[in-house]
């Protein structure tokens, strides 16, 4: 495939402009483009234009869409962004953001403070997000800490580790969940990909870990080329590989570990995204790592659409949509580009 | 020893964020929604005075007359306000809200899966949101961010609890005179099977099976459920009171042990189990209740939704184990 006439992240960008532009759209309360118009222009403060008697859609445009929509491109970023360096990082395409037990752990602490019904005062509905993001961030120290062999990290030892922290984690979380019948519900729309919060602070207390995250991995591009040589010449090309390794494990996990805390488990966008853009664009990771950012904002965009418009007034976990929709996709680019490219 | 320094410089910067956004929140929150439509509350007859009211989560909230635009955000929410004859006045309802049949026409709001379609909701205008105890703390924070009126409904452990609550609906919505006729009927009726069981001296154990997936371990309720005060108010005994948590797994072992001298099939309401499934089970063929024919369907929504129906679950209950009584 020769594309480079177009210029992909101009193509990507096209396409994520698009998506979120169909989110802020599409509903399940119908409001005409015009009015979603009108009501955008009304919040720049110079601008004056009347939304009086548009109460309704103003509240449904500023405080549920327009927010969902920001929570789902920053989910959808986050996840396939940490997908192509945990790719780059195990040197397998099997790898996505959940290998090493983010998801699992996040599962188990949030699903923890489910059952507990822990009535904080001071953390108030944080408490699930938070227990969830913890959840994350011990797993994957107890798993890097298993794996370690003196100064020197195996990825095979790392992915073995994380596999059976992950099922531990997985058969404790089941069990919470059949001892805690009342929390049944909203433990499995979590665990399948629901967000429990809505409006703007989900958004805003995400942005940091997820923009320092992908910013991190943005400049890590030639790096995560580099170590795609195996350890040993990598490091022979001058590349701290250990160090690499480390800072990549970091900046990914905790990119995933945010995103999972707020938006629940979403499986699939982290794995398919990059893959297709490797397929597509190439395995150049300075150019594979950006370009999975985007997609995967817009991939998630598009299955939030679907999640919310398939069964109106239903809502369905998004997580649902990603997996039922994602694996038939997938399947059909790898199909079309099998004879093409080897991994 | 580095990356440990930097482990807990995260974990200590997440939950900075988080509690200042917390902060955020909650201020949010505190402040009391003003807006309670004063548009629709002009409509219905001159009641000019503000109803207060404290619900179940020790929110308070004021009305400025009874509710005429409700979302119900439970079945057992949606049968109550139909019962106490606040059905035209209810504008939305959950995905599982199946009863009375005229709850079906109305709007679906969602809440199978547990996520609301909230564009819908703040579609409709409610000027009332009654929720329950299965609602999500977080969609009750996602309603209230919204400038939405939200009433919690406790959730009751007992009949008189139960009826408690049909008078709180019926204070909300304006419908008290009506519903002071209905829940004293209601009352009559208990006190009727009441009487009748005080009489009976051998209580039947009762296995009551809400789903059977894995027949040597079915579901089944404990003590502290409606399921086991129904079964006591019908004059029996549960077999699941020996279980640790309210509902549980039990071991088709301890079936055979207790040997129940009835089953009532819960999940016949949604899973269309009959009395014949349960005689093929491998190992259920001994079974007392089995052997004697004691094995009956029972209307699971008549004891898992706290509501009016509950009079009915009691009055079948008391029929099924005693039907002497009844003749």
């Amino acid at each position: 495939m020769k594309h480079a006439r177009i210029s992909p992240y101009l193509l990507n960008g096209l396409l994520l402009a698009l998506a979120l532009l169909a989110s802020v759209a599409i509903g399940a309360v119908y409001i005409a483009p015009g009015t979603v118009l009108r009501i955008f222009l009304a919040q720049i403060p110079w601008v004056n234009v009347e939304t009086a008697g548009l109460e309704t859609a103003v509240t449904i445009i500023m405080q549920v869409r327009l927010p969902h929509t920001a929570l789902v491109v920053l989910t959808g970023a986050a996840l396939a962004g940490s997908g192509a360096a945990y790719q780059g990082l195990f040197r397998n395409p099997l790898a996505d953001p959940y290998l090493i037990g983010v998801a699992s752990g996040a599962g188990l602490g949030a699903v923890l403070a489910m059952s507990r019904q822990w009535p904080s005062d001071w953390l108030g509905l944080y408490t699930v997000p938070i227990a969830a993001f913890l959840g994350a961030v011990v797993t994957i120290v107890i798993v890097y800490n298993l794996a370690k062999t003196g100064p020197t990290l195996q990825t095979t030892t790392l992915i073995l580790a994380g596999v059976a922290v992950s099922s531990f984690a997985t058969a404790l979380t089941s069990f919470l969940m059949l001892r805690s019948n009342a929390e049944l519900r909203r433990a499995l729309g979590w665990l399948l990909g629901g967000s429990l919060l809505s409006g703007w602070t989900p958004v805003v207390a995400m942005l940091p870990y997820v923009t320092v995250g992908l910013l991190l991995l943005l400049t890590m591009g030639h790096a995560l080329n580099v170590l795609q040589f195996g350890d040993d010449q990598a490091e022979q090309m001058g590349l701290n590989v250990e160090r690499t390794k480390r800072l990549l494990l970091v900046a990914a996990s905790l990119t995933t570990a945010a995103a999972v805390a707020f938006s629940g488990i979403i499986g699939f966008v982290g794995l398919i995204v990059p893959h297709v853009m490797r397929l597509i664009w190439g395995p150049d990771y300075r150019r594979l790592t950006p370009l999975s950012i985007i997609g995967g904002g817009t991939l998630l965009l598009l299955a939030d659409i679907l999640a919310r418009v398939a069964l109106a007034p239903q809502v369905l976990p998004v997580g649902v949509v990603t997996a039922l929709g994602g694996a038939p996709f997938f399947l059909w680019i790898l199909y079309q580009a099998k004879s093409k490219v080897t991994w | 020893m580095k990356k440990n320094t930097i482990g807990l410089w995260l974990i200590l910067s997440f939950l900075t964020i988080f509690v200042l956004s917390a902060c955020g929140a909650e201020t949010a929150v505190s402040t009391p929604a003003p807006t309670v439509e004063p548009t629709v509350a002009a409509e219905p007859t001159a009641v000019a005075q503000t109803l207060t009211f404290t619900d179940g989560l020790g929110n308070t909230i004021e009305l400025a007359g009874p509710a005429q635009r409700i979302i119900s955000l439970a079945p057992s929410n949606t049968e109550i306000l139909f019962y106490v004859g606040a059905g035209d006045q209810v504008v939305g309802r959950d995905s599982v809200s199946d009863y009375p049949e005229a709850a079906l026409a109305v709007t679906d709001i969602g809440g199978g899966f547990g996520e609301l379609a909230m564009e819908t909701i703040i579609d409709l205008q409610p000027d009332l949101v009654l929720v329950a105890d299965i609602t999500a703390p977080e969609q009750i924070q996602a309603l209230t961010d919204v400038g939405l009126t939200i009433y919690a409904l406790p959730n009751p452990t007992t009949l008189p609890d139960m009826f408690a609550n049909l008078r709180t609906v019926a204070q909300l919505t304006g419908h008290e005179a009506e519903t002071e006729a209905l829940v004293s009927e209601l009352e009559g009726r208990v006190t009727a099977v009441s009487d009748k069981i005080a009489t009976v001296t051998e209580k039947p154990l009762v296995f009551y099976e809400i789903d059977s997936t894995d027949p040597n371990a079915p579901w089944t309720a404990g003590a502290g459920t409606f399921v086991d005060t129904l079964i006591n108010m019908g004059g029996g005994q549960n077999v699941g009171a020996v279980m640790a948590d309210a509902w549980g797994q039990i071991s088709v072992e301890e079936l055979l042990v207790q040997d129940p001298d009835v089953i009532l099939l819960g999940d016949y309401t949604w899973g269309g189990v009959t009395p014949e499934d349960v005689a093929a089970r491998e190992g259920w063929g001994g079974l007392t209740a089995v052997q004697n024919g004691s094995v009956y369907t029972f209307d699971d929504n008549t004891v898992s939704r706290p509501g009016p129906r509950m009079v009915d679950g009691v009055e079948a209950m008391a029929k099924t184990l005693h039907p002497e009584l009844f003749e």
